[in-house]
């Protein structure tokens, strides 16, 4: 077994996937260090002052001031009163929810990316795994040796874990590396509020408390990283069902895309929670946003994402040592 | 008495419901180079791709050196090696590393054995270079040294010729040969290149639409196919005389029939007798082409 | 591609991946763990840092100090920093709270917030429109006026009002307060219901109130609005345009001395 997945790590970074992944990590952290600093500067310029508070009470009121708006969807109106509860009790506790550094940048970006940037990363590598070999003509040499099906594949999902772990410490590492040069290295100790407990548009906070930013990023991270897994699993039985990368690709993403539009308009169809792409917005709970349906919680998303893990390394397997070879 | 390397009983292979391979029987012994011979469609790749584990069988058996295919796929891949169609090999690796790839696969391969096979296929030179800079012959070498990593047994090739120039095609049949004869290594080639079979194998089955219809060694093959090209005339005359005797084609102003030793001087004393003139009697002994054609009905005998 | 060097990748991604698991873990089980706080959230801090000491401009109230109607987005309040500015040759600092809507109510409690107080506390002069929502309630009151009603609303906001006064002056009492007056945008609409004297009782009463605070100042606007007010409304027939913005900051920005060297 190790020998097989010596072999699977020996082929995927020999394809310099990981790299160019790293590339493109960077070029967008780049591109949002630049476009954070900017929206900063621009701020500060309009308020005369760099104090965050001023800041965040403009936000309060430009929030209020859409709120007053009466043309907008309840389920807007309701998210926009829950995040204004929130910079209140920020600004009321007198911590900044932004605190400059490179920490707090990586964690918003994290917390940005987990839902569609880092599943397309991860995508990437896991559509590619299996119907590569296939495209390649590969899997006939591969499938012929004196070596169970289920080994081989096995071996092709050790890497998948492997690499989507060092894709998400990748993204982390860069994010914090790049934005620091900017922003300054320091941030780990900042206090983060966290516990919020939605109902609807009432904000409870009997339950609210502060951790250190660092603790924070490691809850993220951890969270990221079982979005990544479950993306990089259902990519992964993709590619094992569809001979084609491109296709496997293009079905992943339709859902993925698919996902970040139901996040918007699903508040109202209650089974659309048990779509596994309506559940990756993990962070949100923890940062204390309202979840896109009225009912969902951390663990009843976790849950649903670990039973879609589930039936698909179940249909992967089957499939993979089943299936005729062509 | 020589050992069965490969052995295959009632294969079968349905998918849906219609039957490609329809229950083929055939036996590989030690040191034979066997063809395997079909026009497209056939069901030629499918049987060997269900040879080497790739494809189910519906019903019947493989047993490569005594273990069956699907209940000891392990042992039994132990003793094969094979290059399905092309010899797809990593094109971001170099050699080595494929070969290592493929080493890391198998019990008891180690760096001494991939020199040798490296050795034996003569890509030393290159072999530390990356595949996607190797020439198709340089590939189709590096897959039958990949193929023979694990000493193997019996070793199937499926068109091994495919896209080599001419030189290339007889190197490989020599390498091909040379492993048979020196080796003692079974070799199952599928090719259509009818010639290269001819001049390659010991035996050859010929498979139409998922049967075999005839399996041989290539002489009793070619001989019992040999024929006698007659140019008689009157021509009515000399084919009526020779159908008493024996199965004829009339073809343009010829007479055809099968050769046999012993009764074809008497046909022709018969007709000499009827006053019918001879002017030609050729013996004809066709290519393995023209008994391919002939066998699978993809066309009549010619003249050439 | 070495041994040494896929080995390494292969060992360092399994510990990512393994601490990964780890935070995962962790993170669940501190979610529903209902521990109590670190650091003590639940109480209200107050703010120790200042403001800068520039010279500093709090706008509060409604839709008139957010500027809604001005296809600018500048407001009167935008455009009294603009005149500052040219006067003075400097930048002043504007902090403008002004929400679409609001009521004298909602801007009670608005200057309560600790960090509204501390903007409060660094301005040299404080912008406020209200009432205009208290009397005109969109337009309802107009449709259906009912005197009863009118005037249990508006001893609502005249009580509204002074605790507004009163809480900015005891937050801040060296700043100049300047209250704005309503201007009657349905003057040409009236036909049997005199609102020019409703509006001109309401901006009356306020007037008397903001006269008990000395550094208060009632800025009126009715008058300027009074000739073609057609001209000086937004296509809503309710807010200023442009140029009606124009004509409150011209009225407004000559009244607020930046008194910054004797600072």
């Amino acid at each position: 077994m190790n020998n097989l997945i010596q072999n699977e790590m020996m082929k995927l970074l020999a394809k310099k996937r990981l790299v160019i992944i790293g590339i493109i990590v960077g070029i967008l952290v780049m591109m949002f260090t630049y476009a954070q600093y900017k929206q900063v500067k621009e701020q500060q310029e309009k308020l005369g002052t760099s104090d965050w508070r001023a800041a965040l009470q403009q936000q309060i009121i430009d929030t209020q001031n859409r709120l007053s708006s009466n043309r907008m969807l309840d389920e807007w109106r309701e998210q926009l009163e829950v995040s204004l509860k929130q910079q209140q009790y920020y600004l009321d506790h007198d911590i900044n929810p932004s605190e400059p550094g490179a920490a707090t940048f990586t964690r918003m970006f994290l917390e940005n990316a987990i839902d569609l940037f880092i599943p397309l990363l991860i995508m990437i590598v896991a559509s590619d795994l299996v119907s590569s070999e296939n495209s390649q003509g590969t899997i006939k040499l591969l499938l012929t040796r004196p070596v169970e099906r289920w080994k081989i594949l096995m071996s092709k999902y050790v890497t998948l874990l492997l690499s989507v772990s060092l894709i998400v410490a990748m993204t982390a590492l860069l994010s914090y590396l790049l934005s620091g040069l900017v922003f300054g290295y320091q941030g780990w100790g900042a206090p983060v509020i966290t516990g919020f407990d939605l109902k609807g548009a009432n904000v409870d906070v009997s339950q609210v408390r502060l951790v250190a930013q660092w603790k924070f990023l490691l809850m993220d991270l951890g969270l990221v990283w079982l979005v990544a897994v479950v993306v990089g699993t259902l990519s992964f039985m993709l590619s094992v069902l569809v001979r084609s990368t491109p296709a496997g690709m293009g079905i992943m993403l339709a859902a993925l895309i698919s996902g970040a539009i139901l996040n918007n308009m699903v508040s109202s169809w209650e089974s659309a929670k048990y779509f596994f792409m309506v559940n990756l917005k993990l962070t949100t709970y923890i940062s204390g946003t309202a979840p896109p349906i009225e009912g969902m919680t951390l663990l009843s998303s976790v849950i649903t994402l670990l039973v879609w893990w589930g039936l698909a390394l179940i249909v992967s397997f089957a499939a993979f040592t089943k299936k005729d070879v062509y | 008495m020589k050992q069965v390397t490969l052995s295959v009983k009632g294969l079968k292979k349905k998918i849906g419901k219609r039957e490609i391979i329809k229950g083929l029987d055939f036996e590989l012994n030690e040191g034979e180079v066997f063809g395997f011979l079909g026009p497209n469609g056939a069901g030629k790749t499918t049987t060997i791709r269900m040879l080497v584990g790739l494809i189910k069988p519906s019903s019947g058996s493989i047993h490569i050196c005594g273990y069956d295919v699907r209940k000891e796929f392990t042992k039994a891949m132990q003793h094969m090696g094979c290059i399905v169609e092309n010899p797809e090999l990593y094109p971001f690796l170099s050699g080595w590393d494929n070969l290592l790839h493929f080493a890391r696969m198998l019990p008891k391969v180690d760096e001494s054995r991939m020199n040798e096979v490296t050795e034996l296929v003569g890509l030393e030179v290159r072999i530390h270079d990356k595949v996607k800079t190797y020439s198709l012959g340089m590939r189709q070498r590096l897959g039958i040294a990949q193929a023979m990593l694990n000493r193997p047994k019996l070793l199937i090739l499926d068109e091994p010729t495919n896209g080599l120039d001419p030189a290339g095609i007889r190197e490989m049949r020599q390498f091909i040969r040379k492993l048979a004869e020196d080796e003692g290594m079974s070799v199952l080639v599928s090719s259509h290149l009818l010639g290269e079979i001819q001049l390659l194998c010991d035996r050859v089955a010929i498979i139409k639409n998922g049967e075999i219809i005839k399996t041989d060694t290539v002489e009793s093959l070619l001989s019992t196919q040999e024929r006698i090209i007659w140019r008689v005339e009157p021509l009515k005359k000399g084919v009526e005389i020779l159908s008493g005797y024996t199965d004829i084609t009339v073809e343009q102003n010829f007479i055809i029939t099968a050769y046999d030793e012993v009764e074809t001087p008497e046909w022709n004393a018969a007709l000499n007798q009827a006053g019918v003139k001879v002017h030609e009697m050729n013996r004809n002994l066709p290519g393995l082409e023209e008994l391919f054609l002939q066998v699978t009905g993809s066309g009549g005998a010619r003249i050439e | 591609m070495s041994k040494p060097k896929v080995l390494a990748a292969t060992i360092v991604s399994a510990f990512i991946g393994l601490f990964c698991l780890f935070c995962l873990g962790w993170t669940i089980i501190d979610h529903y763990g209902k521990k109590t706080s670190e650091m003590g959230a639940n109480e209200t801090t107050p703010i120790k840092k200042n403001l800068p000491d520039d010279f500093t401009v709090v706008a509060l109230g409604d839709s008139l100090t957010r500027g809604t109607g001005d296809e600018t987005g500048k407001g009167y309040v935008g455009l009294v920093m603009e005149d500052l500015e040219s006067e003075y040759h400097r930048k002043p600092l504007i902090h403008n709270l002004g929400i679409n809507g609001q009521v004298s109510q909602e801007l009670v409690q608005q200057v309560k917030q600790t960090e509204v107080k501390r903007q409060i506390q660094a301005a040299d002069v404080i912008l406020v429109t209200i009432g205009g929502n208290d009397l005109f309630q969109k337009g309802q009151t107009l449709i259906d006026y009912d005197r009863e009603a009118a005037s249990v609303s508006q001893k609502k906001y005249l009580k509204n009002l002074h605790e507004i006064l009163k809480d900015l002056n005891h937050v801040n009492d060296t700043a100049t307060i300047f209250l704005l007056g309503l201007y009657n945008p349905f003057i040409e609409l009236d036909e049997d219901l005199d609102t020019n004297r409703i509006v001109r009782d309401w901006n009356n009463e306020t007037a008397e109130v903001v006269a008990h605070y000395k550094n208060a100042i009632f800025v009126p606007t009715f008058d300027l609005f009074q000739l073609s007010v057609n001209e000086y409304l937004y296509s809503d027939k309710f807010h200023p345009n442009k140029e009606g913005y124009r004509l409150i900051a011209d009225r407004v920005a000559p009244l607020i001395k930046w008194e910054d060297e004797e600072r």
